[in-house]
């Protein structure tokens, strides 16, 4: 059981989380928020923000969902081995980049022959899939600390 | 120069936290505004007066900037920040487990 939540939530067994209110707002501002934190990260090359400031909104929005509805509702959404898994793809994702650039000479080269226009969301050759990549780790790893915090518990100590 | 002193203010309002309060939960809020005290310091310290954001626009033409080294390294300071503060409350939590209180004082038994 754990100790930082207030015991009379435990007895709300079928329907657990927070109130009626907490919840329809949830349901109303979660995916905004989910949409605004992928907008900045496919603009992080044309705007303030990028993948570190989008994938923490990303996360936030499934932390919004976590308290307000209750670990098992987000945890159907997006399980804590998926969330492992999303976090372990980002970092060999920006690796995988990285290490395609040896195919033009060095380290983070950009191997997109058209490097589009300026100021344009198809543009900037690489930096797009970085932030992407960054985005996922830093999302998914976000919402894994927050969902460890919550489950792991130490087994209880007979005395 | 006004700036940085209230930084140090700041500074000062979270050490005394740290210091002076018994709660574990308090303590690390301390740290948590002493992290941003010392974030703030380094972000006034590449400010320019009447500087803009150095990001590239097709709008308008950029003649004065601020600094964006202590910007970029502010922002690995926050992802450590972040980690730091979630390794301190997963003790906190070990530790309220083992005692069943968050107040200091009265964590003192040196056992395993």
């Amino acid at each position: 059981m754990n100790p930082l939540i207030p015991k009379n939530q435990n007895t709300l067994k079928p329907n657990p989380g927070m109130t009626l209110i907490v919840k329809v707002v949830t349901r109303l501002t979660v995916g905004l928020i989910l949409l605004f934190g992928i907008y900045i990260v496919l603009h992080g090359h044309l705007s303030p923000g990028g993948g570190f400031a989008g994938g923490v909104i990303i996360a936030l929005s499934f932390i919004h969902l976590t308290l307000a509805f209750g670990k098992d509702f987000a945890l159907r959404k997006l399980s804590e081995s998926k969330a492992s898994l999303l976090e372990s793809l980002g970092a060999i994702m920006f690796l995988t980049i990285a290490t395609l650039g040896f195919l033009g000479g060095y380290f983070f080269y950009n191997f997109f022959i058209s490097k589009g226009k300026p100021f344009n969301l198809f543009s900037a050759g690489i930096i797009p899939l970085c932030n992407i990549a960054i985005c996922l780790k830093v999302g998914a790893g976000l919402f894994a600390i927050f969902l460890v915090l919550i489950l792991f518990r130490l087994p209880e100590k007979k005395e | 120069m006004i700036t940085y002193f209230l930084c140090l203010a700041l500074f000062c309002v979270g050490l005394y936290c740290v210091l002076r309060k018994r709660n574990l939960i308090k303590i690390i809020i301390g740290l948590g505004i002493i992290d941003y005290a010392v974030n703030l310091f380094f972000v006034l310290i590449g400010y320019r007066h009447k500087g803009r954001a150095p990001i590239l626009s097709s709008t308008q033409e950029i003649k004065n900037m601020v600094d964006p080294i202590p910007q970029a390294l502010v922002l690995t300071a926050i992802v450590i920040g972040l980690a730091v503060t979630a390794l301190i409350v997963a003790i906190a939590m070990r530790l309220y487990e083992k005692y069943g209180t968050f107040d200091i004082t009265k964590i003192k038994r040196l056992k395993g």
